[in-house]
């Protein structure tokens, strides 16, 4: 009975979550004009076909998509390790100096970001990065946010472990690998999906770094569908509810992390 | 090894941004040299431009090219939303910047006044066209110590009205010649109708602003500030009388607009003539709904026009081909056949005043029921009011998104908030409020 | 650095214990040594410099012009307020929110799970462009759904008091979702022995939440309410796009200011203070949870 109730609410709680982007979808089947009717359609239309060849010819969304697909893999990986090793080293080690990286690491988490934006435009144009992959894949792969989130979960991974493994004989890198990791996935499905989304949406960066159309990141181009004296908006929806899919994808294969991190069974404080 | 290389680079490049941040950026805006006859164009430009100007660049750079075999023109869409984003960080940081960017005519002065040395000064080559222009997009290119910018598109206001609702009102459009006429008129057709006299986004002031350039001012007058004038102060009572008789129809934003247009909830809209491209664009099933007479005057015989948007071409210092640079803009814009492809084929209104002669200009529009529209919009481009506009209008318009909406939501009385709206932008600029 | 240490060729031994001392130093950069690099190349000089350019005064010299200036601007004190509001009531709701919504997705007699934790997390992917257009049509005063719904004829973007309802909403409904996803990851590293031995205790579901499950999350818990003050002192995006900060200033955040006066009105030495304004602040309001969380187990 109470878990009926319970099932119930979160039932509603998920229309309402959804309700906006099933709206998206809608839109994105619609003739532009027709979502200014009143009220805006809520059944999709027939216009998908025409909508999604729209979107190829105006923005190259195919190229654009690709672009963003692997730049956000590679991001992905790379981050990743940076990460939770630093959350490790951070969380696990006393050393000189760790006070001042945790320091360094926060400061880059709370300043904001837009007056960083000239500085960091400098340097990267200084070293002629300006237009490159590599210019919206680098310098951010030291995550601040992703580093604080491995640090938070490697607090509490006993410490009991990582002494039988030493006293196994295992390296440090060893013990890392072979017994925190696989103890701490649920929180690595976390930070995957985080550091993916992370990179798949960011806008204003890439946007300042790439001004050849061939490199365009799906953000940068699905703001050119914004003009002075027309907005093409039903693209918009569709580009928006396409780019949505990667990240989903990547959300379902990561979130059963979290389950299988329940059959790890290994944390025990 | 490039790894090496790519770190070494950077901690260079640390070494010398900072000193770029340090130092002092160049006070004054060079110069384009004329460049000598005989010299032979060369090498390659890049331009930033969006919508469909970029469509335009990108039309006509091949033609350029052809006829000046060995030179490239290479025209990136930057798209239009936080296109200055990228030129800001770009004047800011000294580099990235292609040799040419777009710029609305709003935007000029605040990057020439607040980058002094970030854009190229045109006056010596550019000067001799002054007379061809549109006087109001000239002023707004240009300040005290130079131009910045050779305009482009020019974007004369006018009336467009619903045809079907003033004939139910029985009110004919000829008829309204000032802003009190067309107070009458609304109320009349709201009666008739029940539709609203326009679309406003009243958490915005271009409305204020386009009816301030119609008269003739901008938010600062011989360096002081004027946003609290008599002639803003009419223009802000304007609009909350029209509010106070609930004339307005408040939408948020562009979509807003387009949306209830499309729903025909207003019976006209004072905008510029590029409104022309998003009726005929958004709302194909409207065709022959529409006319356009001139905007309402203040005063019987004062300007029946104003301007609202428009764009123009700069050169910026990062540039390496000066020559090239120019040849291309004058090519582009100091010409007839140009301007006039412009405005056949992406709808862009000339602001050089000979191409308005052409032939074009005089065709009926049947969306428009047959009405040349392009010829009334025409006539009024060298009737639009220049007005000074400044480094600060954007501090200027921020403070007035806060005193617009007061009157028009909030009922607070027009010259209370400007007045304060002035003094706050005067302390913040350390201008004058102008008596 | 000791003359062995500088030889390790002598040092006969192989095995992981032999120069203790210097694997104690050592080791530990190896883990954290690439994050410290690319943030020492990439981040220390943009963060010097805008630190810097916060103290740079009109003549060229260094003072604290600019800050003086932040604590007699009505705009900017608008904004913290209006920061705070949004850190006072929104905050505390969405991570409540998202533990409950946590906790009653990782219960294992839920049926559909993947799905609605997919349905809950779906919000945070959503492309900015497309959240604000949608936003606009859903809280349009006249035909928009959520006055349809609601019955209601609620100016939900002009009037100030809704405007703030319209903007607290549109974050929770974004960012809700995803502090629950991490919270979950936090609950399921916890481990099913103790879940059970919470449930077989005896006291009811509600104890063993508070007693068992709650202390747990505390690392979890603490990063997602240090994240999501960090959020809203940053807040940026949904005012940008749904509102502009407006009407008046009402939906004004720091951020934004700091966005309008840096890219629009070009002072970017102001800018810079802004933004240290706002470090300081969420520096000083993390301290206190940290502090109020207690001791942490390290």
């Amino acid at each position: 009975m109470r878990r009926a109730l319970v099932a119930a609410v979160l039932a509603v709680g998920a229309v309402v979550s959804v309700l906006p982007f099933y709206w998206m979808v809608v839109a994105a089947t619609h003739d532009g004009g027709e979502l200014f009717a009143s009220p805006p359609p809520f059944l999709p239309g027939a216009e998908l076909m025409a909508n999604l060849a729209r979107l190829e010819e105006s923005v190259h969304f195919g190229r654009v998509l690709a672009t963003s697909v692997w730049t956000a893999l590679v991001y992905t990986a790379l981050s990743s390790l940076v990460s939770a090793m630093c959350g490790y080293g951070l969380a696990k080690y006393r050393f000189r100096g760790r006070g001042v990286l945790l320091g360094a690491v926060l400061a880059t988490m709370m300043i904001p970001f837009q007056v960083l934006l000239v500085p960091l435009f400098q340097m990267m144009a200084s070293v002629g990065w300006v237009d490159t992959y590599q210019s919206i894949v680098i310098p951010f792969l030291a995550n601040s946010f992703g580093i604080f989130l491995m640090r938070q979960a490697f607090l509490g991974f006993p410490d009991a472990l990582l002494e039988s493994g030493r006293l196994d004989g295992a390296g440090d890198l060893r013990i890392f690998y072979r017994i925190v990791l696989p103890c701490v996935r649920p929180q690595l499905g976390a930070l995957v999906i985080f550091t993916f989304m992370s990179q798949w949406n960011a806008f204003i960066w890439p946007l300042l770094m790439l001004n050849s159309e061939e490199r365009y990141t799906v953000p940068v181009a699905l703001n050119h569908l914004i003009g002075l004296s027309h907005v093409d908006y039903a693209g918009l929806m569709l580009g928006a509810f396409l780019a949505t899919l990667p990240l989903m994808l990547v959300f379902l294969l990561f979130q059963r992390q979290f389950v299988s991190g329940l059959l790890g069974g290994a944390v025990k404080s | 090894m490039k790894t090496t290389h790519v770190i070494a680079a950077l901690t260079a490049g640390l070494t010398l941004s900072a000193c770029a941040t340090g130092g002092a950026p160049a006070k004054e805006a060079p110069k384009l040299a004329q460049p000598s006859a005989a010299a032979k164009l060369s090498g390659k430009i890049e331009i930033w431009s969006w919508d469909v100007a970029a469509k335009a660049l990108q039309r006509l750079a091949p033609e350029f090219e052809k006829e000046h075999p060995g030179v490239e023109v290479d025209v990136r869409d930057i798209g239009y939303d936080n296109a200055y984003d990228k030129i800001t960080v770009g004047l800011k940081s000294g580099s990235g910047l292609p040799d040419v960017i777009t710029l609305e005519d709003t935007a000029i002065a605040g990057y020439a006044e607040n980058f002094p040395g970030g854009l190229v000064d045109l006056t010596p080559v550019a000067a001799k066209y002054k007379a061809d222009f549109d006087p109001a997009k000239w002023a707004a290119a240009s300040n005290a110590k130079g131009l910045y910018a050779l305009p482009w598109d020019s974007a004369p206001v006018g009336l467009f009205y619903r045809r079907d609702y003033f004939q139910q009102a029985g009110v004919d459009p000829e008829s309204v010649a000032t802003w009190d006429d067309l107070v009458k008129a609304g109320e009349k057709i709201k009666q008739a109708t029940g539709k609203r006299l326009f679309v406003s986004d009243l958490t915005n002031p271009a409305a204020f602003t386009t009816l301030l350039q119609q008269l003739g001012q901008g938010y600062v007058k011989n360096g002081e500030v004027a946003v609290a004038s008599p002639a803003a102060v009419r223009a802000l009572t304007l609009l909350k009388t029209l509010k106070d008789k609930d004339l307005l129809q408040n939408e948020k934003g562009w979509d807003g607009r387009v949306s209830a247009t499309k729903q025909g909830k207003a019976a006209t809209q004072p905008t510029a003539a590029w409104w022309t491209g998003t009726l005929t664009g958004e709302m194909p099933e409207l065709s022959g709904k529409f006319g356009v007479i001139p905007l309402p005057a203040f005063d019987p015989g004062g300007a029946r026009t104003s301007a609202n948007g428009g764009s123009a071409l700069s050169i910026t210092a990062q540039t390496r081909n000066q020559d090239l640079a120019w040849a291309f803009m004058e090519w582009l814009l100091a010409g007839k056949d140009r301007q006039v492809s412009m405005m056949r084929t992406e709808s862009l209104f000339p602001a050089y005043l000979p191409a308005l002669a052409d032939p074009y200009f005089d065709e009926p529009q049947p969306y428009f029921g047959g009405q040349k529209v392009n010829r009334l919009f025409a006539d009024q481009v060298r009737h639009i009011p220049p007005v000074e506009l400044s480094g600060d209008d954007k501090q200027a318009e921020e403070l007035l998104k806060k005193a617009v909406p007061g009157v028009l939501l909030n009922g607070a009385d027009p010259r209370t908030a400007l007045d304060e709206a002035a003094r706050q932008l005067a302390a913040a600029t350390e201008r004058k409020v102008a008596s | 650095m000791t003359a062995a240490h500088s030889a390790p060729v002598a040092a006969p031994a192989v095995g992981p214990r032999a120069p203790a001392a210097w694997r104690r130093r050592t080791v530990p950069w190896v883990f954290a040594g690439p994050a410290a690099a690319l943030l020492g190349l990439f981040f220390a000089y943009p963060l010097a410099a805008s630190l810097l350019q916060s103290l740079q005064t009109e003549d060229g010299g260094l003072g604290f012009g600019h800050y003086a200036r932040l604590a007699g601007d009505p705009s900017f004190l608008r904004s913290l307020l209006n920061a705070g509001l949004i850190l006072v009531v929104q905050v505390p709701v969405m991570i409540g929110v998202a533990t409950v919504l946590a906790y009653a997705l990782n219960q294992s007699w839920l049926r559909f799970r993947a799905t609605l934790r997919a349905a809950y997390f779906l919000p945070a992917v959503t492309t900015l462009v497309a959240y604000a257009v949608v936003f606009r049509v859903l809280l349009r005063t006249e035909g928009g759904a959520v006055n349809q719904v609601l019955g209601t004829q609620v100016d939900w973007l002009n009037d100030p008091f809704w405007a703030r309802v319209a903007l607290i909403g549109s974050i929770t409904w974004r960012w809700a979702g995803y502090n629950a996803v991490i919270l979950l990851a936090g609950l399921q590293a916890i481990g099913r022995e103790q879940h059970e031995a919470a449930a077989i205790d005896g006291a009811g579901p509600l104890t063993a939440f508070t007693r068992v499950i709650l202390p747990q999350l505390k690392p979890v818990l603490l990063f997602c309410s240090i994240t999501s003050t960090i959020g809203t002192l940053q807040l940026f995006d949904e005012p940008m796009v749904l509102t502009g900060g407006g009407p008046g200033d009402a939906t004004l955040t720091p951020i934004l200011y700091l966005y309008q006066v840096g890219f629009r009105q070009f002072d970017f030495g102001y800018a810079a203070a802004i933004a240290w304004a706002v470090v300081v602040l969420i520096g000083g309001l993390s301290w206190l949870q940290f502090r109020y969380v207690g001791r942490e187990r390290a």
